[in-house]
């Protein structure tokens, strides 16, 4: 049943990491991560076959982005009510020439967009049909018109338009105090194809993050620069390798406590993976050049080099979750939005790059998605919470230059917003999960559990990402 | 004990319909219980009372009944009080909701107390004479004294309730209930020690260590030997009442002002800010208003990131001289002094906020109004008193929806900070005026929200008075902001009953005053789950982690550190991979460092259905870089020229044990275990102390040790 195949690796590096490796998983006998790590000693005599391996990596932007000033309408009648709807905030049309998205099918009855100015980076992306655009997407139970939210017959995600709770529904199906996530979820299907179990299967890089715990896989958080060592462990104590080994051993002693067992398992995992990630950090030296002062461009960099590193690390299939806040811009919008329109636009083209340089390309894929969009219509200054919003998908395998959904009716209480240009979504964040399942290979069975409300979907492949 | 027969008993009451379902396996595990399920206290034999009084039960002669074993007792901590004291206007509850707690301990020993049978009668007696004052429905009248086995108790046959106190043994001092209260089983509900603050009224003393040091770690951001040696000579009641009469020691904002902080090349940064604090949280006398003022600035959070102004460290300190000036004051007057600070105008983004413009079809900014609702005053939906969720047609109901959040955003419209006499550019003094109205900016037409309207041509002033009059009554506001203070100092999953108690004394202090802090604090620190040393210890879910601020923060204050040169130069400690993964007064977002309702995936707790606030900002990064931080701050490295005094430590060095043991109580309340210590001290002793040198690498390396253990991570 294994899919690995036996190699003659043996070189130094290799033993002492396996080393390193047996001794952890000696210490850490009752712990569920034990039995993952233990797994490592065989897996690091073997070598998944080249090739088979697909990443999924979730960019939220945390605050709820404004979508109507990152996706602009273009063409002249759409973009005169856009300005109407928000004269102080619109983006003057002149910038937006160099933006403008011209897909392989054009949208219907001449509609255009553009990317926010800041997003030029972007454009080429989209031309080499590794970017493909989704129109009004957002979280639902299940499909629904204007006349049933009017009506309000129909199931809506608990407590809309609160941060905390939509995006923790965003990333997991449920409001604040999820159990899992359904990027964890997907994870929990595949850590035993792993070698490395459950350790390295799904990554953050910014903290926790709901998105990426699973029933049984746990995530993983380490920095932009690698793991980080615990010193007191690692090397003696004020000069008492004694008192290091104590520290250790009461690190590795459970507690009856929940809470207390909690931090235990935490230092566990972080003591357990540090050796490993950090070597495999260190081998790696990226050709690709990523934006500088850009946190996320930072991040996805990381990212790029554990994607480098998945043979030493062992991994056919690996979920990672990046962040970006500072996108509640209820005010100073038009001074501040951009900004962050460029952070997004530069660290996105610059992490595609790396994936072409890697030559994984096309077994990456990247999606945004954000806490919700927002009001189309200004307070003035900015704009308030809303539902619905635009996001994009890039990666080798995404069916590019393309646009998926419909474009919304601009309007105040029209028939696709809920008032104040909020709109009613109509791409649900379970069908884009789905498509990203699909792709990484979740079976339409496994779907139905990773995605709770899948079922309510006729349609649950959006279409856009290749097959394997 | 007297031994009944349960085939029989079990008999004699399917004779009256009560066969099957009508007793649980429990109940049939010995026929005591039997018995007392025979008084028509088990589950569905409730209904069945009048049918059971000739079932073997009889409900008035119980003068030499036996009262079931205390072994078989089941843990119903806070289930005595889980009733808010009559006449508070709160809702009465059903049974309150057990903790969990490690069954294999569930039988409490006796080491706990050394008191003698006679003063633990005389401390019974006042629990049981306090219990019928504060709970007469459960406990009617004035009964007499009754004894049986280990038990001291009395027997209310108005309720059928027994309340008893184990008097000797083993269980010495465990407060026991039996009766309809209990669901007809035996339910430990606490100990005398645990009891004796509230009955008492606050003129208990905390004579052990342990448990002083228990009570400064929920009051204090940390506390020195003589902090404890202190407390050791007073009542709680005593030392609260110091506390809260202590003045405030030199203000935020006068600090920078002192310090240059207001010449104008420090017009954008932000370091005084970091300073200021830093000087405040470790070294200001009025230890308990620190501690509240540190917990409402992340409930009621700013972040120095979000201030898009200038001398926005100024905005920062006048929001915490305001914090200061009113946690011990009403909760309805620091919500409105709260919302009138340039801080908070900034922050949540209504300094300047404009009325409606129906030419552009642009809205009030709701960024405030949604806030106020949803983190600082009711939450997003419907709750008891005792902090669950009111349901309807069992579902949920929500406190507002997004029409209330754009009524009542109208409200904050026509605001702005006050430069009334200033010249440009300003100096940082407008960061100190409450806000001002702006007329033209304010909206006048009619605001409804939360079932209000305000008319329209309402005045700002009146309008504003209106809103926060709402928000204030409202029947969430007291349950939800007591939970979090709960939260705070004490437990992260506190019983619904102590929500209940201090949710009630919100509503009315006893002279039926709402909103005062000062008592809402009392009745966070005096109430019997958070004194019940004895429980606290035997639940394996009570307590909270320590923020990494707090860990900090008990460190420095144990063992006196300062800035020798008063800067308190330790900087933004935010960094996750090389600092604390958190810095005072730098939230990332208005929904603080991490949520009160953060339930750590994957995990026991989760499985368990509990929360664990502080568990969102820890991970495989954040364990190590905060054991890395405080292996150097120990040490007077990488904070300033922070330095802490370990004159107390240094002269028990050469004794591994009494240097362990000093720091274990200063740091974590006694909690670690004595094989830990153990193996702490094998290993310290492996480090010479012949020199100096020696003897402050055996002081380093014994404190990092310390808090890095889960028994200091982990405050019970």
């Amino acid at each position: 049943m294994s899919p690995f195949i036996q190699t003659p690796d043996n070189n130094q590096s290799r033993r002492s990491f396996l080393k390193t490796t047996a001794a952890l998983s000696l210490a850490r006998s009752a712990a569920p991560l034990a039995l993952s790590l233990a797994g490592m000693g065989e897996a690091a005599a073997l070598s998944a076959p080249p090739g088979d391996y697909k990443a999924l990596v979730c960019v939220f932007l945390y605050g709820g982005n404004d979508y109507a000033n990152t996706l602009i309408p273009y063409d002249p009648s759409s973009y005169n009510l856009y300005q109407g709807f928000r004269a102080n905030l619109a983006v003057s049309r002149v910038f937006l020439d160099p933006t403008v998205l011209n897909p392989v099918t054009p949208l219907p009855n001449g509609q255009q967009y553009a990317l926010a100015p800041e997003m030029a980076a972007l454009i080429p992306r989209f031309n080499a049909g590794a970017l493909s655009v989704l129109l009004n997407i957002g979280s639902l139970v299940q499909p629904i018109t204007k006349a049933q939210y009017t009506g309000g017959n129909v199931p809506l995600p608990p407590k809309l338009f609160s941060h905390n709770d939509q995006q923790s529904y965003w990333q997991s199906s449920s409001p604040e105090g999820a159990s899992s996530g359904w990027g964890g979820r997907m994870g929990d299907l595949f850590q035993a194809s792993n070698a490395s179990g459950s350790a390295f299967t799904c990554i953050g890089l910014n903290g926790n993050a709901i998105y990426l715990s699973g029933q049984t896989a746990f995530q993983y958080q380490l920095t932009t620069t690698g793991a980080v060592a615990l010193n007191a462990v690692n090397s003696p104590l004020f000069g008492s390798s004694s008192a290091s080994a104590a520290l250790k051993t009461m690190l590795n002693t459970p507690r009856t406590h929940l809470l207390e067992n909690e931090y235990l398992n935490v230092s566990q995992r972080s003591l357990s993976a540090y050796s490993s990630i950090s070597q495999a950090f260190g081998k790696v030296a990226l050709t690709t050049t990523f934006p500088l002062a850009n946190s996320l461009g930072d991040q996805l960099q990381a990212v790029a080099k554990l994607i480098a590193a998945r043979s030493s690390l062992s991994v056919k299939r690996q979920v990672f979750f990046v962040s970006l806040g500072g996108f509640d811009n209820h005010t100073l919008l038009a001074k501040v939005h951009p900004g962050l329109m460029q952070t997004v636009g530069d660290a996105l083209s610059a992490f595609y790059q790396a994936t072409v340089d890697l030559g994984v390309a096309k077994q990456v894929t990247a999606f945004t998605a954000s806490d919700f969009g927002r009001t189309l219509l200004s307070n003035s200054d900015g704009s308030d919470h809303g539902w619905g919003s635009m996001h994009f998908m890039l990666g080798g395998a995404v069916k590019g230059q393309s646009f998926v959904g419909t474009p919304p009716v601009l309007g105040n209480n029209g028939p696709d917003d809920v008032g104040q240009g909020r709109l009613l979504p109509q791409l649900s964040v379970d069908q884009l999960a789905a498509t990203l399942g699909n792709w990484f290979g979740v079976s339409a069975q496994d779907q139905l559990t990773v995605l709770p409300n899948l079922k309510n979907y006729t349609l649950k492949d959006l279409g856009n990402l290749s097959a394997a | 004990m007297k031994q009944t027969d349960p085939e029989a008993m079990q008999k004699d009451c399917a004779s009256l319909g009560l066969e099957g379902s009508a007793l649980s396996p429990d109940l049939r595990r010995s026929g005591l219980e039997v018995n007392w399920a025979s008084l028509g206290l088990s589950g569905a034999g409730v209904s069945a009372l009048t049918a059971l009084t000739g079932c073997g039960g009889a409900q008035t002669d119980v003068s030499g009944l036996d009262l079931p074993d205390p072994s078989t007792a089941v843990h119903r901590f806070g289930l005595l009080t889980s009733n808010a004291p009559e006449g508070s206007g709160a809702s009465v509850l059903p049974l309150g909701a057990s903790l969990r707690v490690d069954t294999a301990q569930v039988a409490l020993s006796s080491t706990a107390s050394s008191a003698s049978t006679s003063s633990t009668s005389t401390d019974a007696n006042a629990l049981l004479n306090w219990a019928e004052q504060q709970y007469p429905s459960l406990f009617p009248g004035v009964k007499t004294n009754l004894t049986t086995g280990v038990y001291l108790y009395r027997y209310y046959p108005e309720t059928q309730n027994y309340l008893g106190v184990s008097v000797t043994g083993t269980t010495l001092g465990n407060v026991y209930v039996l009766g309809p209260l209990s669901g007809g089983v035996l339910a430990l509900v606490g100990t005398l020690q645990g009891f004796a603050c509230q009955v008492s009224g606050g003129a208990c003393t905390l004579t052990s260590a342990n448990d002083a040091a228990r009570f400064l770690s929920q009051a204090t951001l940390g506390y020195t030997r003589n902090d404890l040696n202190t407390l050791s000579q007073t009542t709680i009641s005593q030392w609260l009442d110091a506390q809260l009469a202590l003045p405030t020691s030199t203000s935020y904002f006068s600090w920078l002002q002192a310090n240059g902080y207001d010449s104008s090349a420090n017009e954008n940064n932000t370091t005084g800010m970091d300073n200021v604090v830093w000087k405040k949280l470790i070294s200001s006398p009025d230890v308990l208003r620190q501690k509240i003022v540190q917990a409402f600035s992340e409930i009621w959070v700013v972040s120095v990131l979000g201030i898009n102004a200038s001398w926005r460290q100024f905005s920062i300190a006048n929001y915490l001289d305001v914090l200061e000036a009113n946690v011990f004051g009403n909760f309805r007057t620091l919500i409105e002094q709260i919302t009138m600070t340039p801080a908070m105008a900034y922050y949540l983004t209504y300094q300047g906020n404009v009325k409606t413009n129906t030419t552009t079809g642009s809205e009030p900014d709701e960024n405030y109004a949604r806030e106020l609702m949803q983190l600082f005053t009711i939450g997003l939906l419907n709750l008891n008193n005792d902090g669950s969720l009111q349901l309807e047609g069992g579902l949920p109901k929500q406190t507002y929806a997004q029409s209330d959040v754009s009524g009542l955003a109208r409200v904050f419209t026509g605001w702005s900070v006050d430069t009334h006499g200033l010249t440009t550019p300003y100096g940082p003094v407008y960061q100190q005026r409450p806000l001002v109205q702006v007329s033209s900016k304010y909206e006048t037409g009619a605001k409804s929200f939360l079932g209000v309207t305000v008319p329209a041509g309402t005045a700002a002033a009146q309008s504003l008075k209106i809103a926060l009059d709402t928000l204030f009554n409202h029947a969430n506001t007291a349950p939800f902001v007591s939970r979090q203070l709960i939260q705070k100092l004490v437990t992260s999953n506190p019983s619904s009953g102590y929500i209940n108690r201090v949710a009630s004394v919100f509503i009315n202090n006893g002279v039926s005053v709402r909103g005062d802090l000062k008592a809402v604090i009392k009745a966070v620190l005096m109430d019997p789950e958070a004194r019940d040393l004895t429980l606290a210890q035997q639940n394996i879910s009570f307590g909270k982690v320590r923020e990494p601020i707090q860990r900090f923060l008990s460190w420095a204050r144990a063992f006196n550190a300062t800035s020798a040169t008063d800067v308190w130069a330790i900087g933004d400690l935010s960094s996750a991979g090389s600092a604390l993964g958190q810095s005072p007064m730098r939230s990332p977002t208005v929904f603080n460092f991490y949520r009160p309702g953060y339930v750590p995936p994957n995990s026991a707790i989760s499985s368990a259905g509990l929360v664990a606030p502080e568990l969102q900002i820890m991970d495989e990064t954040t364990v190590a870089a905060y054991v890395n931080f405080m292996q150097r701050a120990i040490a007077g490295t990488g904070v300033g020229d922070l330095k802490a005094d370990y004159s107390l430590l240094q002269a028990l060095a050469s004794n591994s044990t009494a240097l362990l043991a000093e720091i274990n109580v200063l740091l974590a309340c006694g909690e670690i275990d004595a094989m830990t210590l153990a193996n702490f001290k094998t290993a310290l002793d492996t480090i010479s102390v012949t020199t100096p040198s020696g003897v402050m690498n055996r002081i380093y390396a014994a404190l990092t040790l310390v808090l890095a253990c889960p028994q200091f991570v982990v405050q019970k």
